[in-house]
């Protein structure tokens, strides 16, 4: 009876030690789906720090390195209310985002007005899917990242958000335009960023910002937006 | 049979009339060649032979990513067979133009300026040159200012060279910083190689962990 009670007792904890291993494994990739795709990319601003700041005297921080930031005189940019816009916006406007060739395109109805190089996400994702600008900032600051990709950048021109706080912005600490470099954004050259700024329109009253569509290829012969694993 | 004769006539005169718009066209065409001169153009012209001994000049340019300034390549196709470019930096409207470089070369040598050739911070300017022998890319300083010793340019090809790092170089795509420029490789099996920064004006050259 104590035999049969011994060999039991092994094969009991031997159960209760696979079940315990399944259960970690269960809970470890339950976890993981759950762990929302797209926290922020810009981690220390996301909620609070969206606005319109001028930091002429501060010190940049990319890759580990020193950047000096351009002066910015905020009577130079484009002071508009970020959020209810004076403007009677277009609705026909549309910018589409190719990540696989890293190239911008503004439209108007069928007419492409502008195109030009990016930088999408490489130490975070630039998520895929169809957005609105909700905020336009003239200049802010960013910040995000840890350990070795902490940066902290001052003065980041020719802000409009589309999704959370992935925008379309500036990039002056890089000049690499063509390939991924950003925390999940989209970077543009300044010349770039402000033509755009200027075109498209934040939201109001009356209707949504500019479209945004991320797209994972864009084909410019039939303005078709191929994309895969949106999150919308 | 009126008829008949009527539709030969105007099929006649409207030959006629044509064979002559062609021929009128041919002679403008050729009492009106000029050489051909292309202003800040980023694509090359296609070339076409010439006809007469003026050399033929054409102009490149790339901006720099804030507007303000700009890369000048002139082009000029010799009559022996030669091409000289000549690079200078100038600002956005052309003007306070600097001359930075001249190099003539054989027809098979190209020159270019790549897409990102300006720092960000616009110190610093690369171009590109394409031979049978591969890229070479050449790294100046905006205002003709020469490197510690001396070096008009740096060659950043031949500089990687040097440094045997067991891979070989393929692409400069851009700049990381104000100081780095990024560097592609291949593996001696032509599989993809590791990146590198290419730091100006120290010539250091840093493996990367990730890939550009």
């Amino acid at each position: 009876m104590n035999n049969k009670k011994s060999k039991k007792t092994v094969g009991h904890y031997l159960k209760i030690y696979f079940f315990s291993l399944f259960l970690s494994l269960i809970i470890f990739l339950i976890g993981s789906f759950l762990k929302p795709q797209f926290d922020c990319a810009n981690s220390k601003t996301c909620k609070s720090d969206l606005i319109v700041r001028v930091d002429n005297d501060v010190m940049g921080v990319f890759q580990g390195r020193k950047i000096i930031p351009p002066k910015v005189e905020l009577a130079m940019g484009n002071t508009e209310s970020p959020v209810l816009g004076v403007h009677v916006t277009n609705s026909n406007k549309h910018i589409y985002i190719d990540l696989s060739r890293q190239i911008l395109y503004a439209y108007e109805d069928s007419q492409q007005i502008m195109s030009a190089l990016i930088s999408s996400g490489k130490w975070g994702r630039t998520p895929v899917g169809n957005f609105n600008i909700w905020q336009k900032l003239p200049v802010t600051r960013m910040a995000g990242g840890q350990g070795t990709d902490a940066y902290d950048l001052p003065n980041v021109q020719w802000v409009m958000y589309f999704y959370k706080d992935f925008g379309l912005h500036t990039a002056y600490w890089h000049n690499n335009f063509g390939n991924p470099m950003s925390h999940g954004c989209i970077n543009m050259r300044l010349i770039d960023a402000k033509n755009l700024y200027e075109w498209a329109d934040g939201p109001n009253s009356k209707q949504l910002g500019t479209a945004v569509s991320v797209c994972s290829e864009f084909k410019e012969s039939d303005i078709a937006c191929i994309q895969n694993n949106s999150i919308n | 049979m009126f008829t008949l004769r009527r539709q030969i006539e105007l099929e006649t005169i409207f030959l006629i009339t044509i064979c002559a718009g062609i021929s009128i066209f041919f002679v403008t065409q050729k009492n009106n060649f000029q050489p051909q001169f292309s202003i800040a153009s980023n694509e090359p012209q296609a070339q076409v032979p010439a006809e007469v001994v003026t050399p033929k000049i054409t102009v490149f340019s790339q901006i720099s990513p804030d507007g303000k300034e700009k890369v000048i390549m002139k082009v000029t196709e010799n009559n022996d067979g030669t091409k000289t470019y000549a690079f200078s930096t100038a600002n956005q409207g052309g003007d306070n133009e600097k001359h930075i470089f001249n190099k003539t070369s054989d027809l098979q040598i190209d020159m270019t300026i790549p897409f990102n050739t300006w720092s960000p911070d616009n110190k610093y300017f690369f171009i590109q040159e394409n031979s049978t022998n591969g890229k070479s890319i050449f790294v100046f300083s905006a205002t003709g200012a020469q490197f510690a010793n001396g070096e008009i340019y740096l060659d950043i090809t031949d500089l990687f060279a040097k440094a045997n790092t067991g891979n070989n170089f393929n692409q400069a795509t851009g700049w990381a910083s104000e100081s780095l420029i990024i560097i592609n490789t291949t593996k001696e099996n032509n599989a993809e190689g590791p990146s590198y920064w290419f730091e100006v004006p120290s010539k250091a050259i840093i493996q990367l962990s990730t890939k550009f």
